[in-house]
């Protein structure tokens, strides 16, 4: 009685009844706290309690009461800070009127008003780094909330066309599925300059997982490893960036443009110069962010945190005189509800989740998205394209999950406004007056 | 005098463009050929002894029992689906499957014990977690056995797991640049970054006799990397460590300081090995380049001078460095190698980035930066913490409980303090594959300097000496970010 993993190969029906059933089965016991906490679950950044709490409300729309929903114990930045909450007398009631929008493009312009239901979208994965079916998910979740989901730089599926309007094209430096098509059909084109988790170093999609209907969309050959260089081989100032900008605007004049940067000493002068080369979006991602793949070296020590760069960028676009004329957008290492409204308040407008929506999908952070010692990618099915893993993640489970997951989101946001005295979240941006240093002990 | 184009691997190809026009095409190339890019040959090196494995894997063989059982009936002639388990790693892939399974292959993922939560537990491995101390962790020491073993850059998905800044060379991050690059090939072209260092003193000017000959050359020499091998605890006097360490430093173009005793009883003389000697009376072998004295001495260091030898002088960062750092320079010497305890501490209770940056601008005030070289150790950890220290003031950082690690030394006991701790080397100490590890760490290390050279779009990594510009604090960044708000401490709310 050998017990192999085998040679990868679709699954067959029987096999998707069991796994699935045993999945999400054991992911709703665990969720409930009907087991003991796995106690190899969880780290500083992502504790158990945190990943069972995102499960909690993956399952069921509703903030957990059994978990701690709200922090991580990193001893440091969102884990730091707390909310001064007015006392309970004072309380807004908690509903629908509380205004959780978000305003993408404060140019006036002329071009798209692109307001989300929440200050949240999703964060480029790209087709190879995670399957279709984690895109379509993903993408079908933002329609629903009237929002976006990145393709991150990997081309753009065939499949994600019918939700075109909900999905944002990211322009990275390796070009890779960059299309006409794809640049016409899409309300945001997303200028990857870096990613948090790897600042400067580019991104590699390892070969294993370039199979051929990635490297078909990539416009590559199957099997080949996939470097995107860093930086941009066209970009050595602002000037070229505007050409950039440009080049989008001339093949969809309709679109709002949106700038990723990371986070390094002068990151506020990157901002500005990016709202003038012509972004409506500045996206700054944090150097405790999301990765499929970097080496460890750079996801530490390579810029900074995003709690960090946010005040920064925030406090200099005001004294520039261009606060109001560009949304602030912050990522990397936003966890919770709670650090959602925490980044506002430092001055972000929004933010992008990227790890919790895996997380909200089975997710348990073990770092071998790349495929680890197996080279098949996630065994849960979310950061892979193998032929039987990715059937793991069925399109409407995942999309489920996640609106659950945002729906609960949506609720906390709503209970910190409330008790905060603010019925728009707008109106939260900035207040660092609202938010209150947790020092001394372990946070 | 000792130069690096004296040494054989490096002798300079001196090439005049008469020449090259005169060539023929076939001579253009063999001469291009003779072109050497410094590379480190890293190779697979399994470990002497298995480090722990992360993670123990308990199944409960009724519940699997009951499992199949009941799978049995329910996909009846579905055989594969009956004995599919949740690993794509082989936990589950020995001779009888989940009863006896193989947690040397769990990662971790955990989808078993979600998927079987009656049945399977998957818990990190105490013997894992219990290497190390405070300072050195497990996880320095886990990784830098895969550094050894492997000679690559850990590279795993997902983001960052732990504390956010931290004490220590933790607090520090180093910056990048969003299109500035070394060069039009991007990071792709890091092997075109120099991580050459020069040890010596280089004049301050050149000075010309009437002829116009030069009358004072640089007197240095130049390593391919920005670190050494310090010494060994003096506790392990193990020839084979001593070996390992000459070998491996001859082989990647570095520096091993080893006592002067050992290197004439072991015949370990060359121009990778610097003896480190009491006083000027020590015998030295023929191709010595450099020496390190174990403490100042004024008379001792220009007897060792006159003989043609660079000399290091090893300063122990107790509570007095200060006036010891001060009484070298003003007698002379050019190459200080200031040593903090194994966490990288001084005398004082201050961590090594501060009293290296605090030495590094002492020189700079003084005038006389690049006549001294600057060389650090103690604390070194982790191949981030190289760049750390080099951005704090270093020319060239020194590993030594790294390299103990590398060839799985067992350190127990107080490891903080220099030749403290008890270090239990493996039986079977095999030279080749000692140098290899070693190597192979060298190698990791050197790379993952590169990807912090790259990103910050520095071409060489002398120009990161000192350049606490690129860097960030922790404390000084969330000063800025969180001084305004309530309860932040030394803030203005």
């Amino acid at each position: 009685m050998v017990f192999s993993p085998g040679e990868p190969k679709a699954p067959t029906a029987a096999l998707m009844e069991k796994t699935l059933h045993l999945m999400h089965d054991g992911l709703n016991a665990r969720a409930f706290g009907e087991f003991p906490k796995p106690e190899a679950l969880g780290d500083a950044r992502w504790t158990d309690d945190l990943i069972l709490a995102t499960w909690f409300m993956a399952e069921t729309g509703e903030v957990p009461e059994n978990f701690n929903y709200m922090t991580g114990r990193s001893n440091g930045g969102f884990d730091r800070l707390d909310f001064k909450f007015k006392p309970e007398a004072e309380w807004l009631e908690h509903g629908e009127h509380l205004d959780t929008k978000l305003n993408l493009n404060r140019r006036e312009d002329g071009r798209r008003q692109l307001t989300p239901d929440l200050p949240i979208y999703g964060g480029g994965m790209s087709y190879g780094s995670v399957s279709v079916n984690v895109m379509m998910a993903r993408a079908r979740n933002a329609k629903r909330w009237n929002s976006f989901m990145s393709t991150g730089e990997g081309g753009y599926p065939p499949e994600l066309y019918e939700l075109k309007e909900n999905v944002i094209t990211q322009v990275a430096t390796g070009y890779f599925g960059v299309e006409e098509k794809s640049i016409q059909a899409t309300p945001i084109v997303e200028f990857k300059y870096a990613q948090g988790a790897k600042p400067g170093l580019g991104g590699h999609l390892l070969a294993a997982k370039a199979g051929e209907e990635v490297a078909k969309i990539r416009g590559s050959v199957p099997f080949v490893s996939l470097f995107s260089p860093f930086p941009f081989h066209s970009t050595y100032s602002v000037e070229d960036h505007m050409k950039h900008i440009d080049w989008i605007q001339t093949v969809n004049p309709e679109a709002l443009i949106s700038v990723k940067v990371s986070t390094p000493h002068d990151v506020d002068m990157v901002a500005v110069g990016s709202y003038y080369a012509g972004a409506h979006i500045i996206h700054l991602d944090g150097s405790y962010g999301g990765t499929g793949a970097a080496p460890e070296i750079a996801k530490k020590n390579i810029a900074m945190p995003i709690e960090l760069a946010i005040p920064k960028v925030h406090k200099f676009l005001i004294k520039e005189g261009v606060r109001d004329k560009v949304t602030l957008i912050a990522s990397g290492g936003i966890r919770t509800a709670d650090d959602v409204a925490k980044a506002i308040a430092l001055g972000a407008d929004g933010v992008v989740f990227g790890t919790s929506d895996l997380v909200a999908m089975g997710c348990t952070r073990c770092s071998n998205c790349e495929g680890g010692p197996s080279g098949r990618g996630c065994p849960w099915g979310l950061t892979t394209t193998d032929i039987e893993l990715k059937e793991w993640v069925q399109e409407d489970w995942g999309e489920e999950r996640l609106y659950n997951f945002y729906s609960a989101v949506q609720w906390r946001l709503r209970d910190i406004m409330r008790k905060l005295g603010l019925d728009a979240i707008g109106d939260l941006r900035g207040r660092t007056d609202l938010l209150r240093y947790v020092a001394g002990g372990d946070a | 005098m000792v130069l690096a184009k004296e040494r054989e691997p490096e002798q300079e190809v001196v090439i005049k463009m008469s020449e090259v026009e005169s060539m023929g095409l076939q001579e253009a190339r063999a001469r291009a050929d003779t072109y050497h890019r410094y590379h480190i040959d890293a190779k697979e090196t399994e470990d002497l002894w298995k480090i722990p494995r992360r993670f123990n894997v308990k199944v409960g063989k009724f519940g699997l029992a009951k499992l199949i059982f009941k799978e049995f009936f329910k996909y009846f002639g579905h055989w594969e689906t009956v004995f599919s388990r949740p690993c794509t790693y082989g936990v589950f892939s020995g001779p009888v499957g989940g009863f006896l399974p193989r947690p040397d292959l769990c990662v971790g993922c955990l989808r078993c014990e979600v998927q079987h939560p009656d049945f399977v537990t998957v818990t990190p491995n105490g013997e894992l977690r219990a290497l190390g101390d405070k300072y050195l962790t497990w996880q320095h020491i886990s990784t830098i056995d895969e550094e050894a073993r492997k000679g690559g850059v850990p590279v795993r998905g997902q983001g960052y797991r732990g504390r956010f800044g931290g004490p220590g060379f933790d607090g520090m991050f180093t910056d990048m640049s969003e299109i500035v690059r070394p060069s039009r090939d991007g990071i792709h072209g890091r092997e075109l970054i120099g991580t050459q260092v020069d040890i010596g003193s280089k004049p301050m000017h050149l000075s010309f006799d009437s002829s116009g000959n030069l009358l004072n050359q640089p007197e240095m020499l130049t390593i391919q990397v920005p670190f050494i091998y310090s010494a060994p605890p003096k506790d392990l006097a193990d020839d084979g460590v001593f070996k390992i360490m000459a070998t491996a430093a001859a082989e990647i173009d570095s520096m091993a300081l080893i006592p002067v005793d050992d290197v004439n009883r072991l015949s370990l003389g060359g121009a990778n090995v610097a003896p480190i000697v009491n006083c000027a009376g020590c015998d030295v072998p023929k191709g010595t380049r450099m020496v390190e004295l174990r403490s100042w001495n004024n008379q001792a260091h220009s007897e060792l001078s006159a003989k043609g030898l660079l000399v290091s002088v090893a300063i122990s960062m107790s509570e007095d460095w200060r006036s010891k750092l001060e009484e070298a320079i003003d007698g002379g010497a050019s190459i200080l190698h200031l040593y903090a305890d194994h966490h990288g501490m001084d005398g004082e209770g201050g961590f090594l980035m501060d009293t290296l940056a605090e030495a590094h601008m002492s020189l700079v005030e003084k005038g006389i930066r690049d006549r001294v070289t600057l060389l650090g150790s103690g604390g070194v950890a982790g191949a981030d913490h190289l760049p750390k220290a080099i951005i704090s003031g270093l020319d060239a950082v020194g590993l030594d409980h790294a390299l103990l690690i590398a060839i799985q030394a067992r350190l127990t006991g107080d490891t903080q303090n220099r030749d403290s701790a008890t270090v239990q080397l493996p039986k079977k100490l095999d030279i080749d594959w000692g140098r290899q590890r070693i190597v192979n760490l060298s190698c990791s290390w050197r790379d993952q300097m590169l990807e912090i050279l790259g990103a910050m779009g520095v071409r060489e990594v002398r120009r990161l000496r000192g350049e606490f510009g690129r860097s960030m604090r922790c404390a000084e960044l969330e000063a800025e970010a969180f001084g305004d708000i309530e309860g932040f401490p030394g803030g203005d709310a």
